[in-house]
């Protein structure tokens, strides 16, 4: 190889280095990716404020509503936590059962997925005012009767 | 002792309601046999009102607690009337504090009624024999009460493990239905007392109440 030769050789060699070494650290891309889990955790309580706990969980899916697509048992606290497969948008039912007791709640996942949610929300001063309600009712329909018998 | 909705067979709850209206009839067809049916109307109206908020009234058992059902109460002191009133108390109850449910209301009436009215056959007994005395009256009325609530548990638990779904851990389940009805041991006691109280209390206090029973 010629003095020239070797010039030109170290020339490139050095251009190169610069194309090169500076293009890779550049070209190290990013990929960033997500997959969103929406946990869902549920707390399962009897009205009197104890957790149903060990009770059966059966968790179904909106594309079938007849087989579970998950089945588990709450901690002693009456929670469970699950991961809905959010390819399938809809209405997940859970169904909790503990010795004959026990209700299901429809979770809506996807666009209009609620962040909190919950069935039986009456409170107490609710309940005892229907049940207040109901008595007046009851004793009302007694005095009315008796009333009648003693006319 | 209320089975809620989904836990049952649409089968099973649909002869529930059948069973339930078929009662109801007869219960109807024997008050009406009565003399003054319309006379024990405020009787039964109050007693329903006790039997819908004894279901409110948590008693605690631990690990759980339990609530009064008063079937053997109502069986004892209203005869026949107790039929229509438990159903209609359970109904109110489903509607209102979510116990129980409304498809399951046929089953929860023949839970709870079916034994009210052996209570007041039960309870009908303290007449044989000589004259009626106090003892016999809280006897019976015990008897009534012991019986009703335990007959309501065999039901209810047996209605329950005769329908486990398939998807179930049915042993787990099984465990947990026997542990409720274990509960339930102390609360028949308690129901034969509050009947044998009421009932001797009443005979005490206004002899001609317990006179058409």
């Amino acid at each position: 190889m010629s003095k020239k030769l070797r010039v030109i050789a170290a020339i490139i060699g050095v251009l190169a280095l610069g194309l090169v070494v500076p293009t890779a650290v550049y070209a190290h891309g990013v990929n960033i990716e997500y997959t969103s889990d929406v946990e869902i955790e549920i707390v399962a309580e009897y009205d009197s404020g104890e957790p149903l706990a060990g009770a059966q969980v059966a968790v179904y899916a909106p594309d079938d509503p007849s087989t579970p697509w998950l089945i588990g048992v709450c901690d002693d606290q009456g929670r469970f936590s699950f991961t809905p497969d959010t390819s399938k948008p809809g209405t997940w039912d859970v169904q909790v059962r503990l010795a004959g007791h026990g209700d299901m709640i429809h979770i809506p996942i996807g666009e209009d997925t609620a962040p909190t949610g919950g069935i039986g929300g009456y409170t107490q001063l609710q309940i005892g005012l229907m049940a207040a309600c109901v008595v007046w009712g009851s004793v009302g329909t007694a005095l009315y009767f008796s009333r009648r018998r003693n006319a | 002792m209320h089975i809620p909705d989904g836990i049952l067979p649409l089968s099973v709850t649909g002869a529930g309601y059948g069973a339930a209206v078929a009662t109801t009839w007869y219960s109807i067809r024997k008050i009406k046999q009565r003399e003054d049916y319309r006379q024990d109307i405020p009787k039964a109206s109050l007693l329903t009102a006790a039997f819908f908020v004894a279901s409110w009234i948590h008693i605690p058992v631990p690990p759980t607690s339990v609530h009064l059902v008063l079937n053997g109460l109502l069986g004892a002191l209203l005869g026949y009337y107790a039929f229509p009133a438990i159903l209609i108390g359970l109904a109110f109850q489903a509607v209102m504090f979510g116990h129980g449910g409304l498809t399951t209301l046929g089953v929860n009436a023949m839970i709870m009624g079916l034994p009210a009215i052996i209570a007041h056959h039960i309870f009908r007994l303290r007449k044989w024999g000589d004259k009626e005395s106090r003892r016999k009256t809280g006897a019976f009325g015990f008897a009534a009460g012991v019986v009703a609530m335990g007959v309501s548990v065999a039901m209810f638990v047996g209605i329950l493990l005769t329908n486990l779904p398939a998807e179930l851990n049915v042993v787990t389940e099984r465990v947990a239905i026997f542990a409720l009805a274990t509960a339930h041991v102390p609360v028949i006691f308690i129901e034969g007392t509050i009947t044998a109280l009421v009932a001797t209390f009443l005979q005490r206090a206004r002899p001609g109440i317990l006179d058409s029973v």
